[in-house]
This record gives C-alpha cells, structure tokens and sequence, in this order.
C-alpha cells in the first residue's frame, strides 16, 4: 500500500507486523495518525485491532516494522516507558484497581507522568497539589468527581468504563488509544460514553477501536478498517461507508 | 493516634507482664514483620527468604562486634546495609518471576545463605551459631542491663514505625499498592513494575537487617536458625495472623507469636499445634487477620446496639 505520510502525523506505523507462531495477527499494517484528529479502526472480532494497540503502547514488540512518535522511533520501547512520551491507552476488559477509591485510581496514573517524583518514598500522597488536581479533572471529565471517595470495585459497570477512561485522560497524554470504550454497555450507558468520547474531541489526539457502527460514524474523522490482520481500507466515515470491500468484509453486505 | 498510645501503652506495660528479654523479642521481630509486611500486604508478593536478610545482617555486624568492638549504632548502620543489600541481590533475581516461581525463588535463594552459613563454620559456627555477640556500653548507656536495651529496642521499633508509616503513606507507598492491585495497569500507566518490587524488597531488607542485629544483640549469639527456613516462614504465619492487610498487623502478629512461643513451650511441647489452628482458621475465615477481627467486633458491637 503506497501512500504519501503526512508531515502532521503525530503517531505513524510503518510496515509493523505481528505473527504468533504461525498467527499473522498484524500484517504489513502503515498508518498515520493526524494529530488532534479521532481516528477509528474498525474491523471484525480477531481483525488485529487490540494487537495493534499493544503493539503501539509496547505491550510486546513487533516481529517487523517501526512504530514513530513526533517522527521518532519508539518500535520496542516497553510499557511503562510509552506513558511518559505521552501516549496513553484505556483497555477494552475494564482494568482498574479495584480495591482503590476513583481518586486513587486517577491519582497513580496522574502522579506517573507527573513532572516530579520529589518525596517518592517519604512525603504524603495529599501533598502533591499538581497530581491531585490532575486526577480531579480527569474525572470531572468523565464525570465521576461526585463518587471520587467510592472504591472501584463497588460502582456499576458503566461507571468503571468512565473510569477505565478517566485513567488514561489522568496521564494527560497527547495520543489517547480508546479501545472500545463502550464494551458491555447499555444504549443509555452507550449514547453517554458518545457524548463523552465527542467532547474530547480537539483536546487529545484519539485513536478509537470500537465495534459499534453507529459510534464509530458519527464521530471518526478518519477510519481505518482491519481485517485479517491487514489494513483494508482508509478515509473518511462516508468513503467508507461505500466502500464495496469493507462492506463484503466487514458490514456484510448490510446497508448502513 | 489512637493506635499509637496502644502502642506506648504496650511498651510501658509489657516488661512488667513478660520477662524483659521476651519483652525485648516482641519488639525485634515486629521490625522484621514490617520490612516484611511492605512486600506481603501492600506489594502482594510472598517473599518465603526474609531469613537470608535478617540472618546476614545479624552475621556480619556480629563478626564485627565481637572481632572489631564496633559500637552499636555502628553495627545497626551495618545491618541495615548487609540487610538492603542482600535484597537487592536476592530481589533482583527473583523480581524476575511471578506467583509461584517468585515464591520459589525467595526460598531457595534463602537455601542458599543457609547452606554457606552452615559451612563456613570458621566464621559464623556453623550449627553452634556464631557466639560471644557482645553488646557494648555506648555514652554511658550500658546495654547490658536488659531493661536498658529494652528501652533502646523499643525507641528503634518506634522509629521503625514511624519511617513505614511515612513510607505507606507516600507516593511509593501507593504504587506498591497499584502493583499489587494490577500489575499489568500499574506498568501501562508508566511505573517500572520490577524496579518497584526491587525497591520494596531492599527496603523490606534494610528493615530485616536491624531486626537482625538486634536479634543478635539480644541473645549474645547469632544461631543458624536466623538464617534458615523456619524463621523466614515464623515472620510470614505471624505476620499474617496479626493481619497483612494493615500497617499494625505485623506488630499485633509479632506479639502473638512471640508471646505464645515463649509461654507456651513451656507448659505443652506441642504447642505448635496451637498456632496450626489459628493459621487455619485466619485463612479460612480472616484474610485479614487480627486486625480484621478487631473490626468486625466493633462493627457488630456498633450495630447490634439498638438504635436510638
């Protein structure tokens, strides 16, 4: 696939590929990813989708091909180091800390990339005004600050994807990795997850793996479609939505 | 606050309830359980080799007491050197796994030590133990006398605390906490999930390490047993009997140890058994041990009283 790499690109893949054992679970994928755009990747169940987002946030590093940040090579750069170039992910199985307050579970990934880790082993968790604020927002963003003082594991379903996401807007990243944000949810749940994904919009640089077509249409700028571990097809939600190859692949056949 | 006057109560009390050396013991291996208690309650790894820090610590600085007169903050500084560093030998290797492999690996590095303390008779006695550990006058302060050294151990123990407690409740303290909660979450946030587990291990040790040569102090010798097996498991039963799950656990834990080792043994041999009981029942019906117990009391206590 021969295509011209924007100079805006903010996060580009380049011919990354991902086998497991005899699995091709990602193949020959190159994307870039405008900054300040949302950018889906759409595809059916087992298209490669998550593999390629652990393989952006270096859950694993890939058999071949190079992952780029601002046009630096970061291929093979491990987990814990990604956050703090300022990428940060939610994960589609909600996975929090359960037996944390919602302020906590900010507060960890707030405090992570956070400018100073002056006192990490002798000063008070309350005496860190930056991070605490920080996490605030993050859940003022997804509007869980009224039940900051509540334990994870004791708020619904839908709360915890709130703060699945609440998490990684925690980091203040410039790339957030959506990966299916509204997994389980309920209409109701599902249209307040839209709401809220939308008004990130502009503030951070989203890539958003989601299945649900309706989600995925309305607020994409750009959607890229995986199937069989490759790249099918790209551009905007209405190209898209006629393109007779992702149809066969992935709509099959149904209009949308 | 509340549990610090319990704490200054016990101190004060204890001496006049138990022998002053036993008194003394309470105190020594509650270090030991929260050097311990960093790695077990709030990092959730089960470290089965706390012995090896303990046991070298004890070893080392009792080689320099006894050959070199070295004073005893000297020897404390010791301890809680050889402590850290043997953790952070023996935590680098094992950080490398997890669950059961890691639990294998404290142990059989803790085997280890043994066997070289075992053998290397010339230094350490070998099964005699490494005896004549004095315990020097220090400005004036005669160490000799047991209530003397009573007091000093119970200030170093207050300061132990003191130091965990800043430790647990800072940033550190937290991210331990993450790890153990979700490791895989803890380093996609951006914390370096086996250079923590490291720092809890070194820090867990440096704890061991006076525990260790206080220990050595206490009894005028250092037995091989500090550095075997049983003593590494003793710190993690009592530990969890006390209640894993909090800062005072392992202190509560040390004391009921310590208090019915010492008491018992003397009236039933079998007293053992004792403990198997109560360890059975912690894991069967109180994860969290004393100090859950403690809470569930109030809570009923609270609640059963007719509302008003």
């Amino acid at each position: 696939m021969a295509q011209v790499l924007d100079m805006a690109a903010i996060l580009e893949t380049r011919n990354l590929s991902k086998s497991f054992g005899a699995l091709a679970a990602v193949q020959d994928v190159s994307l870039a990813i405008e900054a300040g755009g949302l950018h889906s990747i759409i595809g059916p169940n087992g298209a490669g989708k998550t593999t390629l987002f652990n393989l952006l946030t270096g859950s694993f590093p890939p058999t071949s091909g190079r992952i780029l940040l601002d046009q630096q090579d970061v291929t093979g750069t491990p987990a814990h180091r990604i956050a703090h170039l300022g990428l940060s992910r939610s994960f589609q199985r909600t996975n929090v800390f359960p037996a944390f307050s919602l302020l906590q579970n900010v507060w960890i990934a707030a405090f992570a990339t956070g400018r100073s880790w002056n006192g990490l082993l002798f000063r008070n968790t309350d005496q860190y005004p930056e991070a605490n604020e920080q996490a605030r927002q993050a859940l003022r963003d997804v509007g869980l600050i009224d039940k900051q003082n509540h334990l994870a594991r004791e708020i619904s379903h839908g709360e915890q994807r709130q703060l699945e996401l609440a998490i990684a807007l925690a980091a203040r990243p410039r790339v957030l990795l959506l990966d299916e944000p509204a997994a389980g949810l309920s209409p109701e749940e599902t249209r307040r997850m839209v709401a809220l994904v939308r008004s990130l919009k502009g503030r951070y640089t989203i890539v958003l793996i989601e299945h649900k077509m309706d989600i995925i249409m309305s607020v994409s700028d750009r959607i890229s479609v995986m199937h069989f571990g490759r790249l099918i097809a790209e551009g905007a939600p209405a190209e898209i939505q006629r393109n007779p190859e992702v149809r066969r692949a992935y709509l099959g056949g149904v209009a949308a | 606050m509340r549990a610090f006057f319990l704490i200054l109560i016990s101190i004060c009390v204890l001496p006049l309830i138990v022998r002053p050396v036993i008194a003394t013991e309470i105190w020594i291996f509650a270090i030991f359980g929260l050097g311990l208690n960093l790695l077990l309650g709030y990092t959730g790894l089960l470290s089965f080799g706390q012995s090896t820090f303990f046991g070298s610590a004890a070893y080392v600085a009792g080689w320099l007491l006894k050959h070199y007169g070295i004073n005893v903050f000297i020897a404390l500084g010791i301890g809680v050197g050889v402590g850290a560093l043997s953790a952070l030998v023996v935590g680098y290797l094992c950080v490398q796994r997890s669950g059961l492999y890691f639990i294998m690996l404290t142990f059989a590095l803790n085997q280890l030590f043994y066997f070289v303390a075992y053998q290397w008779t010339s230094v350490t006695g070998g099964e005699d133990g490494m005896q004549g550990v004095p315990r020097p006058e220090f400005l004036g302060l005669d160490f000799k006398d047991p209530l003397v050294y009573y007091v000093f151990v119970s200030v170093l123990f207050l300061a132990s605390l003191w130091l965990m407690k800043r430790i647990v409740e800072s940033p550190l303290g937290r991210i331990l906490q993450a790890i153990r909660e979700n490791e895989v979450r803890a380093g996609a946030v951006g914390y370096h999930v086996p250079r923590f587990k490291l720092l809890a291990f070194v820090i867990g040790g440096a704890f061991s390490g006076v525990a260790g040569v206080l220990y050595a102090m206490l009894f005028g010798i250092v037995p091989l047993e500090a550095i075997g097996f049983v003593f590494s498991g003793n710190v993690v039963f009592a530990t969890l009997i006390g209640g894993s799950g909090s800062l005072y656990g392992p202190i509560i834990g040390s004391f009921v140890f310590i208090w019915l080792s010492e008491s018992m043994s003397v009236v039933w041999a079998r007293w053992p058994l004792l403990l198997g009981v109560a360890f059975v029942i912690v894991v069967l019906f109180l994860r969290g041990g004393v100090v859950e117990a403690w809470h569930r009391f109030w809570t009923w206590r609270r609640s059963s009283k007719p509302a008003t």
